[in-house]
């Protein structure tokens, strides 16, 4: 058996080379067009620093996601060839807002109608505040914070998950479940409390008891034991489970069997929300994931490489699908809803057009399975059930 | 006495025999009957009289997707995923034989029409490629866009199409020299394909964008627009069709609706849906006796398959499979 596989594919090497140069022949036969689409990341950016990446928690990135949009421009490469177009990614790092500014006007300069942001949300909020009239598109790939979606940059738009898309997840599973009283704890980050805020708004809305919020520290002191010992922060009072929102993930590893009452812990650890895991078996994920661990072979893909890669598969498919080279045609295809984009999520998704969200399930994950993918069966929407996650259309306001 | 009735009985029963087998189709002898279905999770494929009896559960290599039998219904055909492999299953037995090697992760195949190649998708490493069942050695081997799914070649056996999951497009494959003729745009996630008996159009489901795409053979372009299937009570995103069946006279079509729970039976020749059949969960592959007197459909995610009866279009029962049913065939 092994022998003859050995045979089968020495040969099938060989017979694999005809019909390549023959398509690249024919491919060859006319001129194509070379489009370069940007992708800007920071220099240094704190995120990946491996003493983070050490402590990481599923909610960060385990490393730069710029081979994800790669694979997404190479995964279309034969869809943008056929309208005899040729993408390419330019690939640029700043250090800081005024260089990323910069950044984004040198590449709208030289052509670029597309960049795919990597950044924290702040630099992203600066950016797309500074480049809003240069007719360039900004796509985020990796910043959840909800702020920025109320900020309604015209020029921007979202393939991160949202916090709030994050945490209705999670919501919807609780309600399912019946799990309705939670004990919340929060760290002194500014993530933290973004993360809590979103938790609790949709706890709100699906009308889940938040039994207590306590702030925990990582200070290890004995004056700070109320807030640094994971047996008397969550003491005292009873509860279904409890909400973690820890973005460093230092406090939230070890809560998980720490607690005071035998109960499970969600959020930062446990049972975590996030646009991918390599876990999931349906939708054809098992091969995104093999195509990744190509690109990346030191890494398993995250929820940051899956939007990242989706933002590239957004723009190569407007390029290929829009059935026009005039700009706007291109951008209002990829903010419309002929746009029909496949994440390997089972599910059809595009741009919701109050707030350049994309529309997405969202995976909810231990640390090596998927548990449930919401929206969860039995939510309903009068428009998209994708529209259960996230801020929707008549509570969303800019500020 | 004795002597003298016992031809009579024989007789009797050659002639209900022979009754039997011209019901069941004049022109191939009758088949076992059976009922053969793949479980991609169970890694076997699983046997089921006419009545759906269990007769057997054949271990097979892992991952059993894509089955058909040879044109005589001698073998069955298995390409396994994960395996790297097509089992192929005498009928007779119910035994695997023979495990022929391919590329990396074959899902959907085709025979050319003389049956001396595969052509099979290899969803992890996007070829297609020709196996020669003799030899057992790939002769030709295409790249394709990534995850290709669907494969048809055409009676003529000159032309061969395959879609690419990943790059939304059918690939037009020249037989002769295993070179791309040309790129089909189609919908999102092309997944697999039916011609019509006549050779003159061939349909495309595409999962994620709901649609049919219908290629006119004979000048490999789209034809009219795009067809969606949408049950009462569903919205257009919750149909994600996969599978098809039609009819030997081409007047009826039937697709499975995915996550929509259905399937539909279309007018072939009008495109009006003529009924939605309600059946399991995730509806996939569909196959239809050979008196199309029934309907059988995989349910991938209730791990069942649905009998359809055609008459009425009624499902009659859902009967447990196995684990991930993927697709079925009859032997009738």
């Amino acid at each position: 058996m092994t022998k003859l596989r050995a045979v089968h594919k020495s040969r099938s090497l060989l017979a694999g080379l005809l019909p390549l140069a023959a398509s690249l022949l024919w491919s060859g036969a006319v001129i194509s067009a070379e489009v370069s689409v940007g992708y800007l990341g920071l220099t240094d950016d704190p995120r990946y620093l491996a003493d983070v990446t050490y402590a990481r928690i599923e909610l960060n990135p385990a490393g730069d996601p710029v081979s994800a949009a790669k694979m997404g421009l190479a995964d279309l490469e034969m869809v943008t060839a056929a309208v005899d177009k040729t993408l390419s990614l330019d690939h640029r790092t700043a250090a800081d807002a005024a260089g990323l500014v910069a950044a984004v006007k040198e590449m709208a300069a030289a052509g670029e109608q597309f960049i795919i942001l990597d950044l924290p949300a702040p630099l992203t909020d600066e950016v797309a505040s500074a480049t809003r009239d240069l007719g360039v598109t900004l796509i985020n790939g990796t910043a959840p914070d909800d702020f920025l979606r109320n900020r309604c940059h015209p020029n921007l738009l979202h393939a991160a998950a949202s916090d709030r898309m994050e945490a209705d997840a999670l919501v919807q599973y609780l309600r399912t479940r019946n799990w309705t009283k939670v004990l919340m704890l929060v760290g002194p980050e500014t993530r933290d409390k973004e993360m809590a805020a979103a938790f609790r708004l949709s706890a709100e809305r699906q009308r889940i008891n938040l039994v207590d919020e306590r702030e925990f520290t990582l200070l290890a002191d004995p004056a700070n034991r109320d807030a640094n010992n994971t047996l008397l922060i969550t003491g005292g009072v009873d509860y279904d489970l409890v909400y973690v929102a820890d973005s460093q993930g230092e406090f939230a590893r070890y809560l998980p069997y720490s607690t005071q009452l035998p109960r499970p812990v969600i959020g930062s650890t446990g049972l975590v929300a996030s646009e991918w895991h390599w876990g999931l078996e349906r939708y054809g994920a098992p091969q995104v994931s093999s195509r990744f661990a190509e690109f990346t072979p030191d890494r398993r893909m995250t929820g940051q490489d899956w939007s990242v890669w989706m933002a590239a598969k957004a723009i190569a498919t407007a390029y290929a699908k829009a059935r026009s080279d005039e700009p706007a045609k291109i951008d209002a295809y990829l903010r419309g809803n002929r746009l029909k984009l496949d994440g390997s999520k089972g599910v059809q998704m595009n741009f919701r057009p109050w707030d350049g969200q994309m529309r997405m399930p969202v995976v909810l994950t231990t640390h090596n399975s998927v548990i449930a993918i919401a929206p969860l069966e039995g939510y309903l929407h009068q428009n998209n059930t994708l529209d259960t996650l996230g801020t929707d259309e008549p509570e969303h306001k800019c500020q | 006495m004795t002597s003298a009735r016992f031809p009579l009985l024989i007789g009797v029963f050659v002639l209900a025999t022979a009754l039997v087998f011209l019901a069941l189709g004049p022109v191939q002898a009758a088949g076992t009957g059976y009922i053969f279905v793949s479980t991609e999770k169970g890694n076997e494929v699983v046997v089921f009289d006419q009545d759906m009896n269990l007769v057997k559960r054949i271990e097979t290599s892992r991952r059993p997707r894509d089955i058909y039998f040879n044109a005589d219904k001698t073998l069955l055909y298995v390409a396994c995923g994960d395996d790297d492999a097509i089992d192929v299953i005498d009928v007779a037995t119910l035994e695997v034989i023979d495990t022929i090697p391919t590329g990396p992760s074959p899902e959907v195949f085709a025979f050319s029409p003389d049956e001396k190649l595969i052509y099979v998708s290899n969803e992890e490493d996007s070829r297609l490629e020709a196996i020669d069942m003799e030899t057992r050695v790939s002769i030709q081997d295409v790249p394709t866009g990534a995850e290709p799914e669907g494969v048809l070649v055409m009676p003529d056996g000159k032309t061969a199409y395959v879609t690419s999951e990943v790059a939304d497009m059918v690939h037009v494959v020249d037989t002769a020299t295993g070179a791309v003729t040309k790129n089909i745009l189609v919908g999102t996630r092309p997944r697999r394909f039916i011609l019509t008996p006549d050779g003159s159009e061939l349909w495309v489901s595409c999962e994620l964008s709901s649609e049919i795409y219908i290629i006119d053979t004979a000048t490999n372009e789209i034809k009219g627009d795009s067809l969606i299937f949408v049950p009462p009570g569903f919205r257009e995103e919750d149909v994600t069709p996969v599978g098809m069946a039609i009819t030997r006279d081409g007047s009826k079509v039937l697709l499975s609706l995915g996550r929509a729970n259905h399937v539909a039976v279309i007018d072939a020749k009008s495109y009006e849906v003529l009924d939605y059949v309600l059946v399991g969960r995730r509806a996939w592959s569909v196959d239809l006796s050979r008196d199309e007197s029934k309907a059988y459909v995989a349910n991938g995610l209730s791990d069942d398959v649905t009998i359809v009866d055609m008459a009425t279009l009624k499902p009659i029962k859902s009967v447990p499979v196995g684990r991930v049913p993927h697709s079925v065939v009859i032997d009738d």
